[in-house]
This record gives structure tokens, sequence and C-alpha cells, in this order.
């Protein structure tokens, strides 16, 4: 749920001497926004786009319009969002080139010389802040002077999003001026606004300006549970206007799944079927490779066809790569992803992909043992990575869950078995796995033991997405995808496995038609996954200004005598 | 604001730290002012002046726009200028051939350059054809704000006051960058602000409470609140006894006629004192006014037309007395029923509003005790024009005297003056009249003075005596009157024939007027059509001449800041500053002061129009006899360089006394140049209590007056459609249900009330404002994060029980009209109210046309049913509302 008021997000007004401790020479820049001072007017948005030359659509800057409670209880809010720059950026890990990065100041930076437009950092970021635009755009549908002047082909097919008007903030140190207080050197969101609703500052120092904001009066951090530790804080109330909780009401009637709602994410749009078809083929193959290797260190197979299956699912593997570099926005950078592995699972996986690759192709040639366990650990490594992007992707809900990495190198392992069984069925009675007994005997209860695991990891990830915070939106796709996937994914496999176990005669049958269902489930539960059910955070608000109309009304004066209505008598001549 | 500019382009629009520490918003920048750099190089600029080939008009006609020089340009125009002067300046009906139209809410000054010295050169125009005035505009809060305490627009005093009772007025959206400013301050300190509105709009969403209320019962609320001050408690805890006795006629005794009893003698005011038990004129020493009761008083009553009305020792009561009983009937529960506001809220919201008074508290402003009432009451448009907006602005000043927090610290003000003189000082402007009240020039009454036949078409001096002779009279007149006339006339009133030529000026009335796709008809019947132009739109569309007008960044004036202007600009500085240009012009375009030159060449008005500058058409006076005269020779054009040259000079002479003398190049490096504003000038107290004046409160005997003369002299001429607007006329205003006036409104159509059961409202976008950039992508863009920009916004749970659903293509259709967008479900607004957010509905301008959003414009009607006596009208209308491609008999069914 994008909005709920579940974690004690909430922040009495900080002591002068807590931010005394922090007090540091390197500054931490910071925004304190005021929700009693905002009124939506936008002009924080527009001057953003003058100042940062975004082109159509794209909004490092704005402000939201929401609304909570159900006529004639109504409340309505502006809130102004964008890169909180966050002290724990969830997208920089997970960057593969060190293209955004987090400076010591606490700006979250963006190189776009470096960045490949893979949307990694996009996806990570729980605050809809990032955005690529691969294609240019005129806002008059044909190109002014003005707009091709302020054009930035830099930044095209790469992520974007605020940079706090970095290049004013250090200039700010050259001309010895104080971002937030000079308005030269302040980001044009907080310099432009208007009502004075948008506050920049350092919050290392206890005298800056909001320091002060956030010391005299009590504030609210977005998503602060996801420990993004974000630094724009929101003010919530004011001598009139009390702070509230959020009430569950307040979001009621179906309005978590309304997408004109502003408070709910959007089906993410970055990480499209390309993006899945790099699940889909990459868990497909490297389970399958797992599973031979495993397989080989059971029963020794033919080192030529092990090599060569290997070699099969290398191809496999390097499609569903493929895929993906269709899907970047520059292509020409794509060997750059490689340069992160500190830190990015994608780097990560592209390394455990070359190592694959490069021991499946030298096994071609040496098809040692060694090599095949460097095949198959490599081929591991990559499905865990895998597993680890999705989980690492910390702005959709569904992808995060704890769960999400062993549903993903399960998926992977029973994909691998079912592509064995189809391999084993169609060498059947003579297959090189060691002979049929054994792969009509080895082969289903793996599958069996797989589609359980499967089947419980969907059970249990289903059941917990609620208190998970998967939002309504996301939920109902899960759900729906459920029945499908337990018919066809989990059911169907069961039995054909079992039917193979059982039924040895037949079992070639029965492992191809498990194996497909199986691999149709998988593939299907990735689609799910990643494109079906994958919504954006959305934005919350962990309190309320006690603002509005009927039950949320500010409380009426309580220094009032309500008198009674008395009947008057004018006399005449008095 | 400034203007970045790179290798001659303009590229983007910034604050103006220059000025922060003197203008009240810090020299930020208002959104709109964002979309001028698109404005600018927006591609469908008409980039060289144009000319119509079909003669034939209407809106399916293609016009057949074909590029002309700007000499062919001017030989056409000025053709024409020269043939109506050599004619007769004005027709057959008396009105002038020349008529000019500028924005609806008046094209402020700062963009029309030197046009007003040629309409002053010109001699007699028709400047009273609207552009949506009177329903666009504050119209009543104008007129009756100018006569009690000369405010234009009225406000509260943001920076002091605690407590706000706003019904409708949309600040927080129409306030500009200094409204908004001091209405955020104001909260952070803690203001507590009520808006009472049918829709939650930007300024409900950030106020303390937001309290739903059925349209056009604003006056019943209001009503109600003073009710329960003066009848259900105590009036004498409740108010501001002082005031009301020293600064109010509330002492004024009223004859058995309803007009004051005055001493036979000098014609006075009688007040009973109290301390000395009789009766003595208002300006006599008076030891205690009487407010309530009743005494046996000699003295005359003037009546209309000179009637007198002679009374002997006759029983008077106080006009505050006549207050108490005529308020009785409105009580909260009364209310209740009539605005469908629990009568517990009203109750508590007027106990309030005392408890945050602050009666008998005084401040200190520059030195200067003053009375400090940290309350206020405001008013938005739709409340504050049309029928109901008398009662309004009469209840929310009444309010506002019944604490003494009119014209006071914390209080609520008037912002500016238009229709009393000297426009550039409403202190000044301040200045004793009859009966104790200040001097106001209202048109005249009275058999041998009554303009009988309307100087233009709008007929402002002879049916609104409110609007006395001044600049801004014609556009406060009725303006719709001549679109609606010229289609019937009414009886026995002149033909209304449109003028020879009509020039269009920065406004596109086939978008913005109330009905807005008649007033297109009627434009299609206008022979010759001159339009400044910028795009090709709904009304140059029917144009015969485009003359394309530099953009604001492309041309010069100064203009005037500071002081205190519309919409809470309230500064501590007033003074000039420089729009000057940030590129040379794109295309072939020219300034309109420019233009306008030529205008006056062709028209051979050189020595008028120029002297028209001197006189101070371009903003002020070119020289003062003794002081200094900058003055241009009469006998050349000047260019516009030229022109703001010498203004430059003559308002830096000005400004500093003599001190220092500044050209063009000076403002154009330094941008402004200011003096102090003395805050004290923020209210009229000081001056109202310097000269012993009083506000003319709560009793309108003058306006009375006027009113039942001018019923005499319609009645005369056998003029009987103005009868319920003179009705308007009374002594204190009685409440009626103005809200049945619209929900009856279908039945002048021979169609079931019934079948109309949505109230269409609109509500300011701060992003569009009047519209006029609706045409302008990135401020679609940035307005679409705001709700209802997309379409109309509809109750939730309303639109649900109608089967519409969101984004579905809806139809809003009332008896004369309709309009389609898509469906916004909210659940800030009344199930009974339908919300268009600005105005678009553009057919023609491009970009906007194809938005495909909806106008409260094309379903509203120019009707003298709709029209009260000041000439204005309510921007609602009930319609019916229905999912595109349903049959009509699916629509929605009325709740009440």
């Amino acid at each position: 749920m994008s909005a709920a008021p579940s974690m004690p997000s909430v922040q009495a007004p900080q002591s002068s001497a807590a931010h005394g401790a922090k007090l540091s020479s390197t500054p931490r820049w910071g925004m304190v926004i005021d929700l009693n001072r905002c009124v939506g007017c936008q002009t924080c948005t527009i001057a953003c786009k003058h100042a940062n030359d975004t082109q159509p659509g794209v909004q490092w800057r704005r402000v939201i319009d929401v609304e909570f409670g159900t006529f004639p209880d109504v409340e309505r809010v502006f809130m102004v969002v964008g890169c909180q720059h966050c002290a724990e950026p969830p997208c920089v890990p997970v960057c593969p080139t060190g293209a955004t990065r987090r400076r010591d100041d606490g700006l979250v930076t963006m190189n776009y010389d470096q960045c490949i437009g893979c949307a990694s950092c996009v996806v990570a970021c729980p605050y809809q802040a990032r955005t690529i635009a691969h294609d240019h755009s005129w806002y008059y549908g044909v190109e002014t002077a003005q707009e091709n002047h302020s054009r930035h082909r830099e930044r095209e097919g790469v992520a974007q999003k605020c940079t706090f008007c970095i290049d004013k903030i250090d200039q700010a140190m050259d001309r010895d001026l104080t971002p937030g207080i000079d308005w030269d050197v302040t980001p044009a969101c907080a310099a432009s606004c208007i009502a004075q609703a948008i506050h920049f500052g350092n919050l290392n120092d206890p005298a800056s300006n909001i320091s002060q904001l956030v010391r005299d009066e009590p504030y609210f951090r977005m998503h602060e549970e996801l420990g993004a530790d974000p630094q724009i804080r929101y003010l919530y109330s004011t001598p009139a206007v009390p702070g509230r909780d959020l009430m569950p009401e307040d979001l009621g009637d179906g309005r978590l799944d309304d997408l004109e709602n502003a408070l709910v994410g959007k089906r993410q749009q970055f990480w499209d079927w390309r993006a899945a078809m790099n699940w889909c083929f990459g868990g497909l193959s490297s389970g399958a490779v797992v599973m031979l290797w495993l397989w080989s260190l059971y029963m020794p197979i033919v080192p030529a066809s092990h090599a060569a299956f290997n070699f099969l699912f290398a191809i496999l593997m390097a499609a569903g790569l493929f895929f993906v570099f269709f899907k970047i926005g520059w292509k020409s950078r794509f060997w750059r992803a490689v340069l992160r592995p500190q830190t990015s699972w994608m780097s990560r996986e592209l390394w455990a992909a070359l190592l694959f690759g490069s021991a499946a192709l030298i096994s071609l040639v040496w098809p040692h043992g060694l090599f095949f366990a460097w095949v198959g650990v490599a081929a591991l490594l990559f499905l865990v990575c895998q597993a680890k992007i999705l989980q690492t992707a910390r702005g959709i809900p569904n992808w995060r869950l704890p769960l999400m990495p062993w549903i993903v190198i399960a998926t992977g392992l029973l994909e691998g078995t079912s592509l064995l069984g189809l391999i084993a069925a169609s060498q059947l009675p003579a297959p090189f796995l060691g002979g049929r007994d054994t792969a009509v005997t080895i082969l289903p209860i793996a599958g069996v033991a797989f589609v359980f695991l499967n089947a419980s990891l969907w059970t249990g990830y289903r059941m917990s997405a609620r208190d998970a915070g998967i939002g309504p939106l996301s939920r109902a796709v899960i759900e729906k995808a459920s029945l499908f996937l337990d018919l066809v994914g989990h059911g169907l496999p069961l039995l054909m496995f079992l039917s193979a176990f059982f039924l040895p005669d037949s079992a070639a049958t029965f492992l191809v038609i498990g194996g497909a269902a199986a691999i149709v489930g998988g593939i299907f539960k990735k689609f799910t996954l990643i494109v079906g059910a994958g919504y954006e955070q959305g934005y919350a608000l962990a309190m309320l200004p006690q603002r509005g109309s009927g039950t949320k009304a500010v409380p009426g004066l309580s220094n009032i005598k309500s008198s009674p209505a008395p009947t008057r008598v004018y006399a005449s001549g008095s | 604001m400034k203007v970045e500019v790179e290798n001659c382009l303009a590229t983007r629009i910034v604050s103006n730290f220059d000025i922060k520490d003197q203008h009240p918003g810090g020299g930020r920048v208002c959104v709109k002012a964002y979309g001028l750099i698109q404005k600018t190089y927006n591609p469908h600029r008409i980039k060289q002046p144009m000319k119509r080939t079909n003669p034939r008009k209407g809106r399916n006609e293609d016009p057949g726009f074909v590029p002309i020089t700007w000499e062919e340009a001017f030989g056409i125009v000025g053709e024409k200028l020269r043939e109506i002067r050599g004619n007769n300046l004005l027709n057959e009906e008396s009105v002038p051939r020349l008529a000019v139209t500028t924005g609806g809410g008046g094209t402020p000054v700062q963009y029309m350059g030197t046009f007003a010295a040629f309409l002053k050169a010109w001699g007699p125009i028709d400047q009273g054809y609207g552009a949506g005035q009177g329903v666009k505009c504050a119209h009543s809060e104008h007129v009756y704000g100018e006569l009690w305490h000369r405010a234009f627009t009225v406000s509260p005093d943001t920076p002091k006051t605690n407590y706000i009772i706003s019904c409708g007025l949309n600040s927080d959206a129409s306030g500009g960058v200094v409204g908004v400013r001091r209405e955020a301050d104001a909260r952070a300190r803690g203001v507590r602000r009520i808006q009472v509105e049918p829709h939650m709009s930007i300024t409900g969403a950030v106020s303390a409470e937001w309290v739903p209320i059925k349209p056009k019962t604003d006056a019943a609320f209001l009503y109600a609140l003073i009710h329960r001050m003066i009848i259900e408690r105590q009036f004498e805890e409740t108010c501001d006894i002082s005031h009301l006795k020293q600064r109010t006629n509330s002492p004024y005794l009223v004859g058995p006629n309803g007009w004051f009893l005055r001493e036979e003698q000098s014609g006075k005011p009688l007040v009973w004192d109290l301390a000395d038990h009789r009766a003595k004129p208002f300006d006599a020493e008076i030891g205690d006014p009487a407010l309530m009761g009743s005494y046996p008083v000699s003295g005359i009553e003037h009546g209309a037309d000179n009637e007198k009305f002679l009374h002997q020792s006759i029983e008077t009561r106080p006009s505050f007395q006549v207050l108490l009983e005529h308020m009785k009937p409105y009580s909260a529960d009364w209310a209740e029923v009539e605005c469908e506001i629990p009568a517990a809220t009203i109750r508590r919201i007027a106990d309030e509003y005392v408890s945050q008074a602050c009666i008998g508290e005084t401040t200190e402003i520059e030195g200067q005790m003053l009375p400090y009432r940290p309350v206020s009451v405001v008013l938005g448009k739709g409340i504050n024009n049309g029928w109901g907006g008398y009662s309004c602005c009469w209840a929310r000043t009444m309010l506002a005297c019944l604490v003494g927090a009119l014209e006071v610290p914390g209080g609520t003000l008037g912002t500016t003056v238009k229709l009393f003189r000297p426009a550039a000082s409403r202190v000044g402007s301040v200045v004793p009249g009859e009966d104790g009240f200040m001097r106001y020039c209202f048109n005249q009454t009275s058999s041998n003075e009554w303009k009988r036949n309307p100087s233009i078409r709008n007929a402002y001096d002879t049916l609104i005596p409110l609007l006395p002779d001044s600049p801004w009279s014609p556009g406060l007149g009725p303006a719709h009157l001549p679109w609606l006339f010229q289609k019937e006339a009414p009886k026995n009133w002149p033909r209304t024939t449109p003028p020879d030529m009509w020039i269009c000026c920065r406004t596109n009335p086939a978008v913005s007027s109330w009905n807005a796709p008649e007033v297109a008809n009627r434009l299609a019947e206008f022979p010759f059509i001159v339009a400044f132009a910028y795009t090709m739109d709904e009304t140059n569309h029917f144009a015969d001449v485009l003359l394309p007008e530099s953009t604001d960044l492309e041309s010069t004036q100064l203009i005037r800041i500071g002081g205190t202007k519309f919409s809470q600009n309230y500064w501590h500085h007033e003074g000039w500053a420089i729009r000057q240009k940030a590129i040379e012009p794109l295309h072939d375009t020219m300034d309109i002061s420019d233009i306008v030159a030529r205008f006056a060449v062709e028209a051979d008005l050189v020595t008028e129009y120029v002297a028209a500058i001197n006189s101070g058409a371009g903003g002020t006076r070119l020289a003062r006899e003794d002081k200094y005269d900058f003055s241009l020779p009469t006998d050349q054009v000047p260019t516009s360089e030229q022109v703001w040259d010498e203004v430059c000079k003559a308002a830096s002479w000005d400004l500093s006394e003599g001190r220092e003398v500044h050209d063009l190049a000076w403002f154009q490096e330094h941008g402004f140049m200011l003096k102090d504003f003395s805050e004290i000038d923020w209210y009229l107290h000081p001056a109202m209590k310097s000269q012993g004046l009083r506000y003319e409160f709560p009793y309108q005997e003058r306006l009375t007056r006027h009113g039942r003369e001018l019923s005499h002299r319609l009645g005369e001429i056998g003029i009987d459609w103005w009868e319920e607007q003179l009705a308007e006329y009374e002594f204190l205003p009685s409440y009626r249900p103005y809200a049945d006036i619209w929900l009856n409104y279908a039945a002048e159509y021979g169609r079931d009330p019934g079948d109309y059961p949505f109230w269409a409202v609109t509500a300011r976008s701060m992003q569009y404002a009047w519209g006029a950039n609706a045409g302008i992508p990135i401020i679609n863009e940035i307005a679409n994060n705001i709700a209802g920009h997309k379409g109309v916004i509809l109750n939730r749970t309303r639109a649900r029980e109608l089967g519409i659903g969101e984004g579905d293509k809806v139809v809003i259709e009332s008896v004369t009209g309709i309009t389609e967008g898509r469906a916004v479900l909210r659940e800030g607004i009344r199930p009974d109210t339908a919300l268009m957010i600005g105005q678009f509905d553009h057919w023609k301008t491009p970009f906007a046309k194809d938005l495909g959003l909806p106008s409260l414009n094309s379903v509203t009607d120019l009707s003298l049913k709709l029209t009260d006596s000041t000439g204005s009208g309510a921007d609602l209308m009930r319609v019916q509302v229905y999912r595109a491609g349903d049959r009509r008999d699916n629509r929605g069914q009325a709740t009440e």
C-alpha cells in the first residue's frame, strides 16, 4: 500500500543538542517543505523546467494534488515531490556503471556520459524521481529555436532526475554564498516558490534555516520505513492547523486502486517485456545449467554432450541479455555495465554471464570437470544476480519482498529441471543423462520438489503481499495470475511429474507436458511479476494537516463561549 | 521578473531578486509568466499583418486570411478610421461608431502601451462591449465597494488578521504572487480561514475548514452570521458599539417613509442623543447616540425626485434599530434550510468571528494607534456578482462594521480605487461628501439630469447610477447587453447596431464571454474588425485585419508598481518598473505603441495623440507646471522608445520630487525605481477619522433614492424590462431565494427545471488565469498536475450513480448551450455541482482547440433575467450531465 500509515516515520521536533552532535564541516543539503504553505501553483515545477531545460513531460520537481476522505468529510493536500537526495539512496548501488553517485554533501548526482539508460536506478527509486526520455520531443510538435538551443542531447536515453540544481550549489562555494539563503545559489524550485513552501539548506548546520524549521516544528519523511534516509522533510502543522494521523477512511473506497489518485504508483514502463525476457531466458538457461551440473555430480555425463548443452544454454542466456541490450538507452555504452560489481547486481550478473560464457566456451574444447563446475557455479551466480536485481529495485514494492529472490531462484531451478526433462524425454529410452531409469526417477522427484517449493513460495508471496506494502493494483494482478499459475505452472507439472514417476513407461510424455507447463508457468510468472504487477511505489503522507470539511476540519476554537439563543425583546424608547 | 537571453534567444524566465526586499512577493514570478518563452516562440504566432479575403463571416466560414504588409494594413485601417471621422463619430443612435474591447477583467494597462492616448485622442468610443466582464469580475464588489470604502476589490489585512470567513474567494489561486505569499505567511503564523463554497478550491484546500454550501445562497449564510451576532446574542457584547455610533450611519434616524429624518433647515440627518434626550444633526456634539429604540422627533425626509416629507414629533428609529428588525427572520435555523449548512456550524462560525475580533484593542502603525480587529470576511466571484451579489457585499461589509473591522489593521480592506479619483491614491480619494459620508459621484437620476440616451451601447450611464463617469465605468457597465440587444432590442429601447469598426485588444470574447458561442454569432455581424493578434483565435476568426503585436518579451513599457493594488498587493513601496525588450521581435510584428501611433497618423490625430501622452495617457503626465516639462512635441509622431524615454524622466522626477531624473536607458539598466509607501495608507480609518466621516452603512438611503428615481425615469419612457433590477434598490437589502433564479431558469425556455439537476460552476486556474495562455503547451503540462484541468470535476459517488467513470467523456448541457469534456471524479465537491475550471472550449486557437476541455462559457446565457441591478451576472448555470453517447433521458436526476 503506497500510503499506509504503517511505520512510525513522524519526527518530533529535533533538539538542538541532537543537531549539534551531527555538526560537521561537510554540508548535508536537504529540503523542508511546508504542506500548509503549498498551494499547488506549480511555479516550482515550471521554474525547474526552465532552469533545467527539461523536455516535454519530464518534471524533476512537481506538486501532486491529493484528496483524502469521502464527501462531506474531505481533505485536499498539495505535496511537492521529486528526488529526495537520500542519504542511503537505493538508486546508487544498483547503478551498473557508476553514473549515479552520492557526494559527500549528500547530493545524488548523475553523470549522463556514463549512464547507459538501463533504468536500474529508475526502478530502484521509491520516490518516482527518475525517468528516462528515450526520444526527444518538442512542445509544439515542431522544433523551435529556443527549444533547440536548450536541448540537452546528453540527457536523451539516460536516467535523469532533480539535481538540487547542483551547479548553483557548487557556485555557492566559489562565491561564498549560502544555498537556501542566497537565492542565486538556491535550487530553482525553492528560489521560485511564491508561497515559500520549499526551503533548502544545510541539515548539518544546526543554525541553518531548515535545521531551525525542523527543530521547531514536527515533520515526517516520505517512505521512511524503506530505509533510504530521504533528505526532504515535510512540515504538516501550524498553530491553527494541528497535524493528524492518516485514518483508514482517508484512503477508503478503493482510492488506492485509482490510478487518477496521485498517490498511487503507476505501472512501471521502464523494464518492459524485453527486460522480462532476460529473466525468462536467463532463469531457464541458468537453471538448466545448474541442474545439469548437479546432475553430473550424481551421474557422470558424456563431457562432450555436457559441454554442448552448456553452450546451447549459454546462447539462450545471451539471447536474454540481448533483449536487454535492445532496451537500454545508449547501446554503444553497454560495456560500462560491468563497471560496478562492488555494488550492482546488474554488473555482477554480467560478470557471472561472462564467467559462465567463457567457461562454457572453454569446456567445448577442454571438457574438464573443473570447467563444468565453473559453468555451474557461474550459472548459479547468474541466477542469484537476477534474483537480487529485482529485490534491490526498491521502487517497485512487489519486487523488493524478501521472498522475491527465492522465487526467482526456485523458478529458475524448476525451469532448468523441466528443460532437462524435456531434453531427457526427447532422448528416451537412451538418454545422455545416464540412463532411462535414472532419468525417469530423479527428474520427476526433482520436479515435484521444485514445484512444491515454487508453489509454497508463491503462496507465501501472495499471503504476505498486503502486509509487505504491495498496493492493491499490484496485488490484483498477482491474484488474477495465481489461478493460471497454480493450475498450469504448479498443478499440471506436479501431476505430470508424479505420473512420470509412477508410470515410467509413459515418462517421456509426462516429462514433456509437465516440463513445458512448468516452463510456461515460469515465463508467465516472470511476466506477471515484472511487467504486470510491477507498480511503482507511489507517494505517501505519514501525517496530514488537520484541515478540510466535516470530520476532517480543524476543531472549533475552544475558547468560544457558545451561548444559547436567547429570545430578545426590543423595547422601544429604551 | 528577468529573462535569460543566450545567443539572442530568450531561454528562461527567472525571479528578479534585485527587488526582493521591496516586492512583497520577494521578486518571485507568477507561474503564468514562465509561459512567456513559449508564447514568444510559438510557431502558431501570426507573423505578419493579414487581411481577410472572404467577406462572409461565420464560425464555419474560412476567413481566407492572406499576408499583407504593414503599409497595406495601415492603409486599410486608416481608410476606415478616416471614413468614420469624415462622417460622424456617433451613429444614428448617437452611440460611437468606433468600439474597443480589452480583456475579460480589463486588459492590464501595463500591456496597452500608449493605446489609451489614441483612445483619448479619438473622442467618443464605445468601450462597453464585454469580453466576460460582469461575470468574470468581482462586479458588485467593485461598484458597492467603491461607494462604501473605496474598495474596488476587497481583501483581508492578511498579515495581521487571525480569522477569515471566505465565501468562495479563491485567493490562493487568484491572489497572485504577493497574495499567495501573504496567505502562506498568515497560515504559518496561525490564521484560521473558513472557506465556504460548493467545491473545495485551492483556497478551500489550504483553509482550516471547508464548508460546502449550496450555490448562490451565500447571502443566507452571511445574514445568519449577522443574525447570530445581533439578534440571538446581545449585540452590545458582540459588536463594536463605538464604531457603530461614530463611524457608521447606524444612529441616523429613519422616518416613516424610510428616508433619513433630517433637520428641516440644514437637511442634515438627525441622531438621537441619549445624553440630552433630543435629536441633533449628525455632526453636532452628541453625548451618546442611540442605536436602538424609537423616538419622537420632528424633521423632514428627502425622498426621491425632491419629494419632501415634513414631520412633527413623529416616531423615528435609528437605522440600527431598523437593521435589528430587518434581520430578525434570518436565523441560523432558517439559513440551514436555505444554504444547507448546519445551523450549529453557522452559529459556531459567528461566535468564533466575534471571539477573534479583539473589540476594543488597538495597535500601532507607524506611530499611530489604530483599532485592531483581526477578523475579515471576503467574497469570491459568483458570490459578489449577479443576483445576490448586493446582499452578499452588504452583509460582508456589515459583518466588518459590526465589530469595527472595516479599514483597520487586521480587518477587511479595500485594495484599490478605479471609479473614483485620484486613481493612484485610495486614501486620497477619501473626501467629504453629503450627510457625513465619503463623496461619491452617482450618475444622476433626476428628471432633468438623467441620461436618457446612453452614451454607449451598454448604457451604464443610463441604467447604473453607481457607475460614475470614469474611464473604468464603460467596462463595468452591463457589458453583455450590447451583444444581447444586438440580437433583439428590448421594448422602448434604441436599436443596437454593431459599431462601424471594432478594435479587439488582447481579448477573446468569443471564448471568454458568458454564452461565448452567442457572442461569436454577434461578432460575425460586425462589419469591420481590427484585432491586435497573437495567434489565430476564436475572435480573430471574425476579423478583417490582423495586426500582430510584439509579445511581452519584445516590447517596452514603463509600469507603475507598488502601493495598494488588486488582489492583496499591499506594498511598503511605490514607483515604476520597466518592461523592456528582452529580444528583438522574432517576426514582422510591432510594439503596440507604434501600432496605435500609426493609427493616429492615419486618422490625422497626431497632435491630439501626443497631447494625450503629454497629459498622462502613458502612465504619468509629462509636464507639471513649475516642476518639469518632458513633453513630446505634438507635431511629430514619437516612437515607442521616445515615448517611454520621456515617461521615464517624468515618472522619476515625480517620484523623487525632482531629485532624480532617469531616462529609458537608466530604467533598462536598473529595472525599477521606488519610494516608500506608508503602511498607514493601507487603511482608510485615519483619513475617515481625521475628516469625521462615516461609512455609509448599514443604511442605503442615497442608493435607494437613485433607484427610486431611476424607476421613475424608466417608467416615464415605458421601459418595464428593468423592474426586477430596480427592486434591488432597498434601504436594507432583503434576502431573496437567489438560487431559485437559476433553479427555475429552464422554465424560461419552456423546459422542465428538474431536467437540469446540476449546478455548473467555474473556478480560477492559477496556471491559466484568464486563459489567454491556453495555447501554450508548457502551461498545459504543469496545470495537469492539478485536478480538474483535464475535464469537468464531478462528485465521485454521484458520478458513479450516473454510470459515469473516471475519464469518461461527458456532455454538460444547459437550456442554451452544450459543452463536452472528460469526467474527473473527486470528493471535494457537492453531489449537485459540476466544476469546469478556467475557460476553454476553443475551436480555433492552435493547441488549445485540441485539448477537448469543457467550458462554463458555453452553457451560460446572456439574459436580462440573469442580470442584476449593477449589470452583472453570476458565473454559473443549471445543467444536466450525461455520458457522451448515452441517450439524453439517461441524464442525472435532481437530488433535491
